[in-house]
């Protein structure tokens, strides 16, 4: 069942299209990457939902609410850049937000206080956000979009700023965010895409050009390759894999050989037959994977 | 009406945090100080600073007490604004500006809600410092120079407070047309300037503008009764503040945001 539903969403700036006529929808539960290049429209269409810009046509459907309701008391929204005021401290920051989003005084202190402990800051709760680090900062962000338990959550780039260690920790707290709400989150790195949803929006030049479920857009982009890599130092001879029935071309790079073939199933038996004719030291064998940097270059590029 | 006190308390928190509820009262006693102390030793300070040329003698009227309480609302009325101006510059503007506004509206909170809390916020404290300002200045105007009942005192305070009150709604809607605080400031005074200007070349058309609050004070504090003007104006001021506050309002709601 479709939570959010999009329908030729349009934005203009100056008269110049930045989104031009988007569609989508996102299903209750599940966690949905935004993906593209710097540029794309991520930011400007999460901010069209948000409500924080208003589109130039086009409609935003949210699923069991008249256009009466006030559509911000069901998102939670996490800025690319957060900022709060420095001078409050975490806590006091939570509880004025709650309060905004009509909460009661006591269930608005309850939800401060564990949030601040779900997002791993409840010792820095009283101190003034101004010596926040910026992970601090983009967990208290984190805390104050999921402070009135919204229906869907939103982050515009939630990692892309942090360090590794800090990226891992967010990622982490994605995955479990995921199990109670919806979450769309923003972002240009493969990986993070890669790792924390289920299915995929790819938005280039303020357009989706790929959109579905990660595996599924994965299969459709599927390339009929298998990339082989021995042991260092080693080469093989090109001429005998060349000379295989089902191979095309073979693509080197860095030690790893791309071999783009007819048939993976034919392919991989008559590969793997060579090898162990020859007695090649083989260190790594993959069948037919692109992976989305692959796809994402594709689309891009295209 | 939970919202607004949650805005309206949280702007209270950060004028305490920040000074702004020592620094404003303080520089409102120190404007209504100056006045009936400086006046009233005047030939002390001549003196001190050299006296006049020999032979030449120099009669200073003591001026009635209610003129020396008019020059300190002239005082508000200068350097009291500019304060107002830069205090409340910000206001909204540098909320938008660095981003904050970003968090606090994707929350579900209504602008005319968040655009009046502000403005309240601000009006309490230039109200409660405008009134330490004028209780000093009284002070002093009654131990030095002569009586101003306290009910006089009392409706100085309403009626000069409108006028700042009005500052405040042009600051206030300033802020909902521009995002840099420094341009919402300037154009905050040159707002106030302009009204005094036109009202003082349109005398006898204005006969109600906002800035004839202080002539009609006047009025007030030499003959004792509240004229009809005096009245006419108040409302006329509370009317362009409430139409200046729903114009600000409108141009939050139309314009984007953040």
């Amino acid at each position: 069942m479709a939570l959010l539903t999009v329908k030729n969403l349009k934005k203009n700036y100056d008269g110049s299209p930045v989104i031009r006529g988007i569609d989508f929808s996102i299903n209750k539960g599940t966690c949905v990457a935004l993906l593209g290049p710097n540029g794309a429209g991520k930011t400007t269409t999460l901010r069209m939902l948000s409500g924080l810009i208003r589109s130039n046509g086009g409609s935003i459907s949210f699923e069991g609410l008249d256009d009466q309701t006030d559509i911000r008391y069901h998102i939670g929204y996490l800025p690319q850049h957060p900022v709060f005021h420095s001078w409050m401290s975490g806590k006091e920051f939570l509880v004025y937000v709650a309060r905004l989003a009509n909460l009661d005084k006591k269930t608005a202190a309850a939800r401060a206080d564990e949030l601040l402990a779900r997002v791993g800051i409840a010792d820095a709760k009283n101190k003034r956000i101004g010596k926040y680090s910026g992970g601090m900062k983009q967990r208290l962000g984190i805390a104050q979009a999921m402070i009135h338990q919204p229906k869907l959550l939103m982050l515009d780039e939630p990692v892309s700023a942090l360090d590794p260690i800090g990226r891992r920790e967010v990622l982490n707290l994605m995955e479990e965010l995921k199990q109670e709400t919806t979450l769309l989150f923003s972002t240009h790195i493969l990986n993070d895409a890669e790792e924390v949803s289920d299915e995929l929006l790819m938005m280039h030049n303020g357009e989706i050009v790929e959109s579905g479920p990660m595996e599924m857009v994965r299969q459709k982009h599927r390339v009929d390759k298998i990339d082989v890599a021995f042991q260092k130092d080693f080469v093989p001879d090109e001429s005998l894999l060349t000379a295989l029935p089902s191979v095309m071309r073979i693509e080197s790079n860095r030690g790893i050989h791309h071999i783009f073939v007819t048939d993976t199933t034919q392919a991989r038996d008559e590969l793997l037959q060579l090898v162990q004719s020859e007695h090649w030291p083989l260190e790594r064998f993959e069948v037919g994977r692109a992976s989305l940097e692959d796809l994402f270059m594709k689309v891009v590029k295209s | 009406m939970m919202q607004f006190l949650t805005v309206f308390k949280r702007e209270m928190l950060e004028s305490g945090r920040n000074f702004k509820w020592i620094w404003v009262p303080l520089v409102f006693i120190l404007l209504g100080l100056s006045d009936p102390l400086s006046t009233y030793y005047l030939p002390q300070i001549i003196e001190s600073v050299g006296g006049l040329p020999e032979g030449a003698s120099f009669d200073i009227p003591t001026p009635p007490p209610h003129d020396v309480l008019m020059m300190s609302l002239a005082q508000f009325s200068q350097l009291g604004v500019l304060v107002i101006s830069l205090m409340s510059m910000g206001l909204i503007a540098s909320e938008r500006k660095s981003g904050v506004a970003e968090l606090v509206l994707v929350k579900p909170v209504k602008y005319s809600t968040y655009v009046s809390a502000k403005w309240t916020a601000t009006s309490v404290l230039v109200l409660v410092s405008l009134f330490a300002g004028l209780l000093a200045s009284w002070y002093y105007v009654n131990l030095l120079f002569g009586d101003i009942s306290f009910l006089h005192l009392l409706a100085t305070w309403f009626f000069y407070g409108l006028w700042l009150l009005f500052v405040i709604s042009i600051s206030v809607f300033m802020n909902s047309l521009f995002k840099v605080p420094g341009l919402v400031g300037f154009m905050t005074i040159v707002l106030v300037i302009l009204t005094s200007i036109v009202t003082t070349v349109l005398n006898h058309i204005l006969d109600w503008s906002p800035a004839k609050l202080s002539p009609y004070i006047r009025m007030m504090l030499s003959e004792g009764n509240i004229s009809g003007d005096l009245w006419a104006t108040a409302l006329i001021t509370i009317g362009i503040s409430i139409a200046l506050l729903a114009a600000a309002i409108y141009t939050f709601r139309t314009k984007e945001m953040a």
